[in-house]
């Protein structure tokens, strides 16, 4: 293993790390489940909580900020992309042409993405307001990451810089905003749960 | 750190469970919940944004419990707790948010900021900081529970006035309403004032219920305070007196927030299911009318009629369907809101705003959105089935012009149920001549 994989590795651990005091964090905390006699199925709920329920036409907030939902959902689909990137980088020569072509699109879409997120944080008046150092800071880092994993299939020359802000970015995971790609799935479980045993969502649609 | 900024911590420490705390950590700060809130669709003002509401809370937590909040408070926006700040907190969650989920139900994370805010109105709550209207009004409910005897037989002479009142009505000598009698099917729980018990009384009678009244009210203030020790302690004289009467069924009245905290909540304070069945009388008006248990004269409503889903009820309870099927039965034109159901929006009377007097402006501006809903139907009459929605709503339409009329579900099923009865009489009569 080279330099960069002890690099990688030691950020890898990091965020391993960090991810799991929050998972004993979180266990640590009363668990207060609803012991009311159900009204619905919390399966349902659950399963339109991860998928019609995030859909762009689902839900009023985002059929009203569409473009800063397929935003931020490009963006995410991109951040996916470059860590594969960086998965399958030690095979990057061996790798099919389709599937490189692929990430590079995925990556590049979703840095551009990125990219338009935070200049909207700093533009937008409401975004820039709500927003923290953090927040600006980790758009940032997590956009340059994505656009470095495009960068680098296209020019070898870059994969150092590619490897930097990985490790950076999977160092910074636990301790920042970007912590919230490990509580989003608790938080869509609870959602989904909570309305799906009242009866309230199910898997389709909102109950009508 | 003053006492009763710890006191607000502790409190907070304890309200910090699973669900509380990934509210907390999962926000992106997107913003994208901001129009679902009612509030800040009346108002446009960013503090009224569920994110930015929350954000006062993450500032407490983040100094509390995250790492780089304590190294680098300003990097996190991280702050710690002081008078001020417990101050400024108490107009977010007291007088600016219901409550209602409605953003929860937008948020593309999933972000239950209602849950955020019930932790903080603990805290403020523990901290003296709650209105004192809520607590008050708490207290008395609490204390009501310690002194029942006395109470008793006042309200047992109370009850037979009403009930030659609902005979009046309905015409019927024969109609009784009996206070906790044993082993009874129904215990009904009203709340104060004739208008949730004599219309209740004429239904449970033309149904052929065996019900009975219970000598308690169905509001619990405990739940706006956000405090689990006054909320159980209320609920606890419903749960004793149906659990000690034998009934299997307790039906609240149309009132929201009560059928929230004791058909969901309370279960939970208690340790599991009650050996009874907790349902609103929404529920049983729908059931009856299915089965054919009331005959009803829709001409009898014969003004459009527009219904407001009570969050309570229908977001946070899951009485949706229930209410249109009461009102198609009962009312000759029923016009849709839009949006309604579990995307309806909320009044801006709930969550204990209704029964603050200070907030009567703020909540006023934060119900335009309902307003405007309520013009666009068109109806000249509007139902809903919660006695916050009730007076709000009421409120709203001399504070907007809109000149509407408010009405229960139950009103309009008696109403219906005394033209089907009046109709019964009139056609053998004309056959005869």
């Amino acid at each position: 293993m080279g330099s960069w994989g002890w690099v990688l590795a030691g950020a890898c651990a990091v965020a391993v790390n960090g991810l799991a005091r929050h998972l004993v964090l979180l266990l640590g905390r009363p668990y207060r489940p609803e012991m009311a006699r159900p009204a619905g199925s919390v399966a349902q709920g659950v399963l339109y909580a991860f998928s019609w329920g995030m859909l762009p036409w689902a839900k009023e907030s985002t059929r009203r900020h569409m473009l800063a939902y397929l935003r931020g959902v490009v963006f995410h689909l991109g951040i996916g992309a470059a860590f594969l990137a960086l998965l399958v980088g030690p095979w990057r020569a061996q790798g099919a042409g389709p599937l490189r072509w692929a990430l590079v699109t995925l990556s590049a879409g979703g840095a551009m993405a990125g990219l338009g997120g935070l200049l909207a944080r700093v533009v937008e008046t409401r975004l820039r307001r709500l927003s923290t150092p953090d927040d600006f800071f980790a758009v940032a880092l997590v956009s340059l990451f994505t656009l470095a994993a495009a960068a680098a299939i296209v020019v070898p020359a870059l994969v150092p810089a590619f490897y930097g802000l990985a490790a950076a970015t999977l160092a910074y995971i636990p301790f920042g905003k970007i912590r919230h790609c490990f509580y989003f799935f608790f938080a869509r479980y609870f959602f989904g749960a909570g309305f799906g045993r009242r009866g309230v969502l199910r898997w389709g649609k909102v109950h009508e | 750190m003053s006492e009763s900024v710890q006191r607000a911590l502790a409190a907070f420490r304890r309200a910090l469970d699973r669900r509380v705390l990934t509210a907390l950590e999962v926000c992106a700060r997107c913003g994208i919940c901001a129009e679902s809130c009612h509030v800040f669709a009346s108002t446009g003002q960013l503090q009224d944004a569920p994110t930015a509401r929350s954000e006062a809370v993450r500032r407490l937590y983040r100094r509390q419990y995250d790492p780089l909040g304590r190294i680098f408070p300003w990097w996190v926006r991280a702050g710690e707790a002081t008078e001020g700040d417990l101050d400024a907190l108490s107009e977010a969650a007291f007088a600016t948010c219901t409550l209602c989920q409605r953003c929860a139900m937008n948020c593309p994370l999933g972000v239950d900021t209602a849950l955020i805010m019930k932790a903080a109105r603990a805290m403020l709550a523990a901290a003296g900081k709650a209105p004192e209207m809520l607590v008050q009004l708490a207290d008395a409910a609490v204390a009501r529970g310690e002194n029942v005897q006395v109470f008793r037989e006042i309200y047992r002479e109370i009850v037979a006035d009403l009930e030659q009142q609902a005979q009046e009505q309905l015409g019927d000598p024969a109609l009784r309403i009996s206070l906790e009698r044993q082993g009874a099917d129904i215990l009904y729980v009203a709340l104060s004032g004739a208008h949730t018990i004599v219309p209740a009384a004429i239904i449970f009678h033309a149904a052929g219920a065996d019900w009975t009244l219970s000598a308690f009210e169905a509001s619990n203030y405990g739940v706006f305070l956000g405090d689990p020790e006054k909320a159980r302690a209320i609920a606890r004289r419903i749960v004793d007196e149906a659990t000690h009467l034998g009934v299997r069924q307790v039906v609240l009245t149309e009132c929201g927030h009560a059928y929230a905290a004791l058909r969901w909540e309370a279960p939970g304070w208690f340790g599991g299911e009650f050996p009874f069945r907790v349902r609103s009388i929404v529920e049983l008006l729908a059931e009856y009318i299915r089965e054919g248990r009331l005959r009803l004269d829709p001409s009898a409503n014969p003004l459009p009629v527009t219904y407001h889903d009570s969050c309570n009820l229908a977001r946070k309870g899951g009485l949706l369907e229930e209410p249109r099927v009461v009102l198609r039965a009962a009312v000759q034109e029923f016009r849709e809101m839009t949006p309604s159901r579990a995307e309806a929006y909320c009044c801006g009377g709930g969550g204990g705003l209704v029964a603050v007097p200070e907030y009567e402006e703020r909540r006023l501006r934060a119900g335009r959105k309902k307003a405007e809903q309520i013009m666009a139907a068109g109806a000249p009459l509007v139902a809903t089935s919660c006695e916050n929605c009730f007076l709000q709503i009421r409120d709203l339409s001399s504070h907007y012009g809109l000149a509407v009329e408010v009405t229960g579900l139950m009103e309009l099923v008696v109403r219906a149920l005394l033209g089907a009865r009046a109709r019964a009489v009139r056609v053998p009569a004309l056959q005869a001549a």
